[in-house]
């Protein structure tokens, strides 16, 4: 398992300082753009495909720009408070999103083979999984599915996912819940290759 | 395996690496964190969506058949063809309208096999509300995008048959799907005290049959082009497409040019340029020309005094302002307070976005 998606803040300037000098100096913000906008489009190509996440992402820094008065500046990672805001963006194209689900179920593995992205490292029960995975993730409810995959994608922990969703902890928990009894269903009941993993 | 690791995997096959236009969406940020411009362009740091994928498509299939039709039309006055005389301008007090400016509503639909919602029958939804906006001159254009899911005050109206629908606090686009052209006509023009002159109403997926029954339109690319997104891949050289892979070629972002909008904006011209041609060789075939006009009336619809020599000029403006010159806003919004999926017009910036316009 490689989450990678993430970057943890260093030792450099906390992104709350970043915040803070952007109040007085506008143009600070654009270092978390350097920090930030190569996770968070990655994470949007998930789900909605490359084509919409280059101007998502743009939109999500001139939403968080225009908000920065607003952040909690106790919270010294702003990793949740954007993808809250890539969330709520992401969740006005829904159309798109089931869309790129429902194309899984048409890609055949050449498809995938002759894709310049070239990640095919994932394998044969990946791919085999594949259809119903899609289907589950469609017929998820948007918002367990938006917890499921800020878990699952973005690599928050279950509070910095509550601060991104503005819900309590506990919500995010049933919420996830939910959503996994929907995979876990989805793959049981077609995937045999799931009992010798 | 676990369901979130076979999750994860799936994950990491979705993904896709930042690309180097990802740059222009800092300097987007750095041009809002510049302060404040002049005019509407102030209210950028504010707007939400902008839907650039959306709106250059809709901007090439409108224009498209917009161009392709008043040629035919012109020749043979079949205009009465697309004119339909149930959409009428809103009745009473109206917006006056400034010296010499042009302003069109532009509504597309999207019947697309996809949407089962469609399929089942309920009507036609509007999926795209656009104003172009040709101020005197015809120097520029500026398209206004009317987020769908902007929730909005919308006038009384009647439908096609009559039938009147009350006044409402709705969904944008519910003007159009409940009362048809002429109610998303009167609500656009309540909300920005804009006069809009004309109204036209096409349907997405007629694009390609409409480019079909013209007998396919000719360009000449530099290079080979391939973009599984917009699923095209073409040789390089003069050749002719057909509807779907000129849709196609519209839509292509990421495999030509430097993927800005203007570099779409530009090919999306070109294209109209040689629909423009194609229709003006087709008024010598009359099979042809039949055939496309069956189309056009399946797939387009406009107001009956959006006569042929208008469309015209303002397919011939949409046509030659420059690429850098065509204007695409979004009307500022945020999260409804109500109802976080919903969006609610920034009373201050749609006022300066509208006022900016109403003036020239």
């Amino acid at each position: 398992m490689v989450p990678a998606m993430t970057a943890p803040p260093t030792a450099r300037s906390l992104d709350s300082d970043l915040v803070r000098e952007s109040l007085t100096r506008p143009e600070a913000f654009s270092a978390l753009f350097d920090r930030y906008a190569a996770m968070l489009y990655r994470y949007v190509s998930r789900r909605l495909g490359p084509e919409i996440a280059e101007d998502l992402v743009g939109e999500t820094f001139l939403v968080a720009f225009a908000r920065r008065k607003n952040y909690d500046l106790a919270c010294e990672d702003a990793r949740p408070w954007l993808f809250g805001i890539v969330t709520r963006l992401v969740s006005r194209h829904r159309r798109a999103e089931a869309a790129r689900y429902r194309s899984l179920l048409r890609t055949t593995p050449e498809d995938v083979v002759e894709s310049p992205a070239d990640r095919v490292a994932a394998g044969v029960t990946a791919q085999a999984s594949r259809p119903a995975l899609a289907r589950a993730l469609a017929g998820i409810a948007a918002r367990d599915r938006d917890v499921l995959l800020l878990v699952a994608w973005s690599d928050l922990s279950y509070e910095e996912v509550a601060r991104a969703l503005d819900i309590p902890v506990g919500t995010v928990r049933s919420r996830l819940n939910r959503a996994r009894r929907k995979l876990r269903a989805a793959l049981g009941d077609t995937n045999p290759l799931h009992e010798e993993a | 395996m676990d369901d979130l690791t076979t999750l994860r995997d799936l994950g990491r096959d979705l993904e896709h690496e930042p690309p180097a236009t990802l740059a222009h969406q800092r300097r987007r940020l750095l041009d809002a964190a510049s302060g404040p411009r002049r005019t509407f362009r102030a209210v950028r740091p504010l707007r939400v969506t902008r839907g650039w994928a959306a709106l250059g498509l809709a901007a090439a299939v409108t224009a498209a058949a917009a161009v392709a039709v008043p040629v035919v039309f012109r020749t043979y006055g079949f205009q009465a063809a697309v004119g339909d005389p149930s959409v009428t301008a809103p009745r009473g007090e109206r917006p006056p309208g400034a010296e010499e400016t042009l302003d069109i509503l532009f509504v597309g639909t999207d019947s697309e096999a996809l949407n089962p919602r469609h399929r089942a029958g309920t009507g036609a939804r509007s999926d795209t509300m656009l104003l172009i906006h040709l101020p005197a001159g015809r120097k520029k254009a500026t398209v206004v995008s009317f987020p769908r899911d902007s929730i909005v005050r919308i006038p009384s109206c009647e439908t096609p048959g009559g039938k009147p629908v009350p006044a409402r606090t709705d969904m944008i686009n519910s003007a159009y799907g409940k009362g048809g052209l002429s109610c998303a006509w009167k609500t656009v023009e309540s909300l920005t005290g804009i006069r809009v002159d004309h109204a036209m109403e096409t349907d997405f997926s007629g694009f390609a049959k409409l480019v079909d029954a013209l007998g396919g339109v000719e360009v000449t690319l530099p290079r080979a082009v391939y973009d599984r997104k917009a699923k095209v891949r073409l040789p390089a050289g003069r050749q002719t497409l057909n509807g779907a892979a000129a849709l196609g070629y519209a839509r292509v972002r990421y495999a030509l040019g430097d993927g800005s909008d203007l570099m779409r904006v530009g090919r999306q011209q070109q294209l109209m340029g040689a629909l423009v041609k194609k229709a003006e060789k087709l008024t010598g075939e009359p099979a042809k020309l039949m055939s496309f006009l069956d189309e056009a009336r399946r797939w387009v619809r406009t107001d009956p005094g959006f006569d042929a020599e208008t469309m015209l000029a303002v397919a011939e403006s949409l046509r030659k302002v420059g690429p850098g010159e065509v204007e695409f806003v979004t009307v500022p919004v945020h999260p409804h307070p109500e109802d976080r999926n919903r969006l609610q017009w920034d009373a201050r910036g749609a006022e300066r976005l509208f006022a900016g316009l109403r003036k020239k």
